[in-house]
């Protein structure tokens, strides 16, 4: 209950701080791993962003926009791995970027995967230059069998 | 606006808002359809006006429970916007009498032209907003833009500040347009436009939505208080 109106306080006696400053801004990045030895050599971008996206997509994105609120939430949940982390934070990622995986499974995954981890990189301005770092890797996660459900 | 009116036609937003946001996760886990399937429902019966007052309290309390499956908002200020609304639509049902309808609605009307204010307000006073160089950052690394060619706007920094000052200098002009009704509809216009353009820009869809969802709060506010004075 005490968490309840915590969470609603903020909603009740908004700030409205709206960019107030521009954070430094984490990429959620993953890899698939065939054991649970194995040291990742290959990280990849979830979810890269279009190299263009048409007006016409745009304006059909205000009424269906689902991947996209998704992979915004995401962010948010990266944004408190950092300041607060939490298991549910990292399980919301974990289990988005799995769901996404499997409905892509034929074409991204190999067979012989065992193994799911992820990354955060954050991304921010200092002085001129851009910079980027790794701030946090998630725990090793065990994916089903071919075939299973992997949600 | 009639007050009756406004709270009518903001129930009526609110319900395509959340229908259209609702339908969103209908692709998503079963532990959250269960949330939104419902929420959907409800806010069909909102939009013909079926026991709205009674429809507007599940609503609430299934947004709390929204609340607790994400451990906060889903989508930031959007899921804050549409509690605010939700809150204040329920005191206006459940009030005990008029003056106090109009305390709860009037406090949306309140929030949204703080909404604008604040924004502003915090922009100004930051050295980076006004030479242009926190919109820069916007388009060069944040989360935000929705294609990668739009990044290419960082590289024009002139047009970035204008652009800049023009959403500071409308943001903290916004109070100023209740003073009379029509330059209130130019300024929701302009203010839908913007809310459009991050649409557009930056995926944020259902901000637009919800935004002008509040907005007839603020048309009736308006006339309310061009009564009292």
């Amino acid at each position: 209950m005490l968490n309840i109106l915590k969470l609603l306080l903020p909603a009740l006696f908004p700030s409205w701080r709206f960019f107030d400053v521009i954070a430094p801004s984490p990429r959620i990045q993953f890899t698939l791993l065939s054991s649970e030895d194995e040291s990742p050599s290959e990280w990849l971008e979830f979810r890269p962003r279009p190299a263009h996206l048409p007006f016409p997509q745009m304006l059909r994105r205000m009424s269906w926009n689902p991947r996209w609120n998704e992979s915004l939430f995401m962010v948010s949940c990266a944004e408190r791995l950092l300041v607060n982390p939490t298991q549910h934070s990292e399980d919301e990622i974990m289990n988005r970027i799995m769901a996404e995986l499997m409905r892509n499974s034929s074409s991204s995954v190999a067979t012989s995967t065992t193994h799911l981890q992820f990354r955060l990189l954050l991304i921010e301005r200092q002085e001129s230059q851009i910079e980027q770092e790794v701030v946090f890797y998630s725990r090793l996660q065990p994916l089903p069998a071919q075939g299973e459900a992997w949600s | 606006m009639e007050l009756e009116h406004a709270i009518r036609l903001t129930e009526i937003l609110l319900g395509v808002a959340f229908a259209q946001q609702s339908i969103e996760h209908f692709k998503s886990a079963a532990n959250e359809r269960i949330l939104f399937i419902p929420r959907l429902l409800l806010a069909l019966l909102i939009i013909i006006g079926f026991q709205t007052a009674w429809v507007t309290l599940l609503l609430l309390l299934l947004g709390l429970a929204i609340l607790q499956r994400f451990q906060g908002p889903y989508n930031g200020g959007c899921d804050r916007m549409s509690l605010l609304i939700l809150c204040c639509l329920c005191l206006t049902h459940f009030a005990p009498t008029r003056y106090w309808q109009e305390v709860a609605f009037g406090y949306l009307a309140l929030q949204l032209i703080l909404s604008y204010f604040i924004s502003g307000w915090v922009k100004v006073v930051n050295p980076d907003w006004r030479n242009g160089r926190a919109l820069c950052d916007v388009f060069k690394f944040s989360a935000y833009p929705v294609s990668e060619s739009l990044r290419g706007l960082s590289e024009s920094p002139q047009l970035l500040r204008y652009f800049a000052w023009g959403v500071i200098g409308f943001e903290l002009l916004f109070p100023f347009s209740l003073l009379s009704t029509p330059a209130l509809w130019v300024a929701l216009v302009i203010a839908a436009c913007f809310h459009f353009a991050n649409a557009c820009l930056f995926g944020l869809n259902r901000f637009f939505w919800i935004w002008i969802t509040a907005y007839p709060s603020i048309l009736w506010f308006q006339q309310r208080v061009g009564a009292m004075s």
